[in-house]
């Protein structure tokens, strides 16, 4: 089911000019400029760094810091829209070459939902690209802009060979969700290559070099457990490639590129039909009349969002941004949809947890749910008293932070946080990690009193 | 519009630290109703002035330091409850209260309160008691599992707790219900059968040695002695026994949280809870047996710590310099091209 544009378009959009984790952009636009739907507003300098493009027709009414839903204020274009559907010309390209493909990725805006611009996953400075894995393991794909799940499907693969040929990589996956039937059924029924696909299960040790030694191709579609949270590349390249990833390094350094559903469609759109990326799904929880997933152009506000979505349906709640788990709660809702956003959900004041942390009863819970094997209540335990040296020992980079401990700690114990500012401290401490780029945390001295 | 800001996750479970409290109470008050109507009053009696006393003392030292009370959270109304289970009908009514007090005082509190003491308050309480009033903590009889129905009703029941070992049930929802962790309890109780059984295939073999058997049949039939009930069962499956399984080794501070070492600890237990029993008797050796695991059980947490995701477990790492040792001309299978 292909899903509903937003009905209503927004008065006015706000385009952060950094919707990745790098520099900004480069506004090419000033104030009093009118621009078209698909216009290149702000152009990247480097590698790492992605452009952006328009999603209205309008009137550039400034260039200004404005809340971004990460949490910081963001250089951003604000546009006073007009109704009209003039666009850019799209021209698709026709038998790209992996240099085009980069240069269409980087000047299409494309980026991955965890923040990093497609072009540098692919083609990671100085790194070697073999194996591009697509993670389909998150449910916000299949109401999105497919009409059928045989398109899914099909468009899927087109997609991974086109991101493999971008990165010169020789092996791709599609990884879904084992519990996820539907998409299942959407890859099980197509014919590639001349082939039957069959969705392999990834059990025990058979990764996807099993599979692909023994379906004899170069694409493989897998299934695996859902796995979720923040850090999960490093977790996720090794369940599905049994390549163990160093402490400090990212998936590139074993030669694996992850990217999401969103950023291959993207791909699929600006190689077959010219579209940047200025359009997203996203899905939608606890609104008063809320479809499952909506179509919404880049830049448009929360408020717009649920507004055409039946309103708030109380006076008061948390607004968050990316889901239950891992999400971040907005302070306003004039913070614009971003390429990174995949949901946006509604708290009534009623469901709001509001519990007050106790001691420590040593219950296990967290031990038993970490799918990283980590001892989550002595990581807090050893962080909340600021012993860092032994938070690493105990391995505490590599939590994906998904929150499950927090979850269930019978003592409400704010576990992730805790574990979230001890691997901030420990990254700001060791020079054997690469700093993070950006962090909300401000800490004193790492090593003891402040 | 206003809006609440926190950090994740947004939505957390329901099962909070007093409602398992509240659950565990749950779960005991079959087997107090069962003691009532076995006991009559007396039993009554030991019970309210048990959860009475220890209530009292823990909101009297709460507010005696300024903390916050706490007697809401269950906690205190549980220690009273087991140390009243725990007390023989025929003790007098002040028992109970000394003991309580100072499983709350000194047990609990002294440690730090609540999920910081050593030793079990319920047990560091009955050691005191027992030790001080020897032979008010005598019970007059001690149960021994001679048929099924005493499963039900065990008449010869000689503390509150031995009434009824099926009344304990609660116990195994709440594992179920994962209210409680089920690795301790498992190897707890796997241990408790195995380690009687294991006993008679010993003597057994040895009695063989000792009358110069030479044939290597007789020793293997050996094996069947392993599947016949031993007399230490009888002895060591009693309510107690099944109260100290289900409710005092699974008590969460005084247990190891590691995967591996919840697993050790209830062997451990389990070991040390059948030396007791069979030198002594099950009834005393419970509460030794469990004192003394729970002396070791930050050592096994500490010792067990996991490693990090995909790294080799000891087998593998034994696999691996062994088949690097191989030269590959040996090496069956076909070497991977990447």
């Amino acid at each position: 089911m292909e899903s509903k544009r937003l009905s209503k378009l927004p008065e006015k959009v706000i385009i952060p000019l950094k919707q990745h984790k790098g520099m900004p952009c480069v506004p090419m636009v000033k104030k009093g400029d009118s621009v078209v739907i698909g216009q290149k507003i702000g152009d990247c300098k480097d590698n790492n760094d992605s452009s952006v493009h328009s999603s209205v027709c309008g009137e550039v009414l400034s260039i200004e810091m404005a809340p971004h839903p990460e949490g910081n204020k963001v250089l951003s274009v604000i546009i006073k829209t007009i109704e009209s559907d003039q666009t850019v010309e799209f021209t698709p390209t026709k038998d790209p070459s992996p240099h085009d493909l980069i240069e269409l990725i980087k000047n299409s805006g494309i980026v991955e939902h965890y923040g990093v611009p497609t072009q540098s996953v692919l083609k990671p400075d100085g790194k070697n690209i073999n194996t591009v894995l697509i993670n389909a393991t998150s449910s916000e794909w299949i109401g999105g802009k497919f009409s059928t799940p045989e398109e899914y499907g099909t468009q899927m693969l087109e997609a991974l060979k086109l991101l493999m040929k971008a990165a010169g990589a020789s092996k791709g996956a599609i990884v879904l969700r084992s519990d996820d039937a539907e998409s299942i059924a959407a890859f099980s029924g197509i014919r590639f290559e001349g082939k039957q696909l069959e969705v392999a299960p990834l059990i025990g040790s058979r990764k996807i070099g099993y599979y692909l030694k023994d379906q004899g191709s170069d694409i493989v579609v897998v299934s695996q457990k859902r796995i979720y949270g923040k850090r999960i590349l490093n977790f996720f390249t090794y369940n599905v490639t049994g390549k163990k990833v160093p402490v400090g390094c990212t998936p590139a350094d074993v030669g694996v590129a992850i990217c999401g559903v969103k950023s291959a469609k993207a791909l699929y759109d600006a190689v077959y039909q010219g579209k940047p990326y200025y359009e997203t799904v996203i899905s939608l929880e606890g609104l008063a009349h809320c479809p499952p997933q909506v179509l919404v152009r880049i830049g448009t506000p929360f408020k717009d969002v649920i507004e055409a979505c039946g309103g708030y349906p109380s006076e008061s709640g948390k607004l968050i941004a990316n889901g239950m788990r891992t999400g971040v709660a907005q302070y306003t809702d004039e913070v614009p949809v971003t390429k990174t956003t995949t949901r946006i959900s509604f708290q009534k004041p009623e469901d709001v947890s509001k519990d007050e942390a106790i001691a420590c009863i040593h219950c296990a819970a967290c031990v038993d749910v970490c799918p990283v094997e980590l001892v989550p209540s002595r990581l807090a335990v050893l962080a909340d008293q600021g012993r860092f040296d032994e938070c690493r020992k105990m391995h505490i980079e590599n939590c994906i932070e998904c929150g499950k401990c927090a979850v269930i700690c019978p003592s409400k114990i704010h576990i992730l946080q805790l574990i979230r500012y001890a691997k901030d401290a420990v990254e700001m401490a060791y020079e054997d990690i690469p700093a993070k780029e950006s962090s909300n945390l401000k800490l004193g001295c790492a090593c003891g009193g402040e | 519009m206003t809006f609440t800001i926190s950090a994740p996750p947004h939505r957390k479970s329901k099962i909070t630290f007093k409602t398992i409290m509240w659950s565990k109470v749950l779960a005991l008050v079959p087997v107090s109703l069962v003691s009532v109507y076995f006991f009559g009053l007396p039993a009554l009696s030991i019970i309210l002035a048990g959860i009475l006393a220890a209530v009292v003392t823990e909101a009297g030292i709460q507010k005696m330091f300024r903390h916050k009370i706490t007697i809401n959270d269950g906690n205190a109304v549980l220690i009273g409850l087991m140390l009243s289970l725990i007390m023989p009908p025929e003790a007098p009514i002040w028992l109970p209260v000394v003991g309580s007090f100072f499983a709350i005082s000194i047990g609990k509190h002294a440690f730090g309160g609540i999920g910081s003491y050593v030793f079990n308050p319920v047990l560091a309480a009955w050691i005191f008691i027992s030790s001080a009033w020897p032979q008010l903590m005598t019970p007059l009889s001690i149960p021994h599992v001679g048929q099924l129905s005493d499963f039900l009703l065990e008449n010869g029941a000689g503390l509150l707790v031995d009434v009824s070992p099926i009344a304990l049930i609660g116990g195994v929802y709440l594992i179920y219900k994962r209210y409680v962790e089920w690795k301790v309890p498992l190897a707890f109780f796997l241990t408790m059968v195995l380690f009687p059984q294991t006993l008679n295939v010993l003597f057994a073999a040895v009695e063989l040695v000792r009358a110069g058997v030479l044939n290597p049949l007789m020793y293997l039939s050996l094996m069947f002695k392993f599947l016949e009930i031993s007399n230490e069962l009888s002895y060591s499956m009693i309510g107690v026994v099944f109260f100290g399984i289900l409710f005092i080794a699974t008590d969460t501070p005084t247990s190891p949280v590691t995967k591996r070492g919840r697993l050790i600890y209830g062997i451990v237990c389990g070991i040390l809870v059948s030396i007791y029993g069979y030198f002594g008797n099950y009834m005393a050796g419970i509460f030794y047996g469990l004192f003394m695991a729970n002396c070791v059980s930050s050592f096994i947490e500490t010792t067990t710590l996991p490693a990090a995701f995909g790294s080799e477990g000891m087998i593998g790492k034994f696999y691996r310099r062994f088949m690097d040792k191989v030269p590959s001309s040996l090496k069956m299978g076909v070497l991977s091209n990447d």
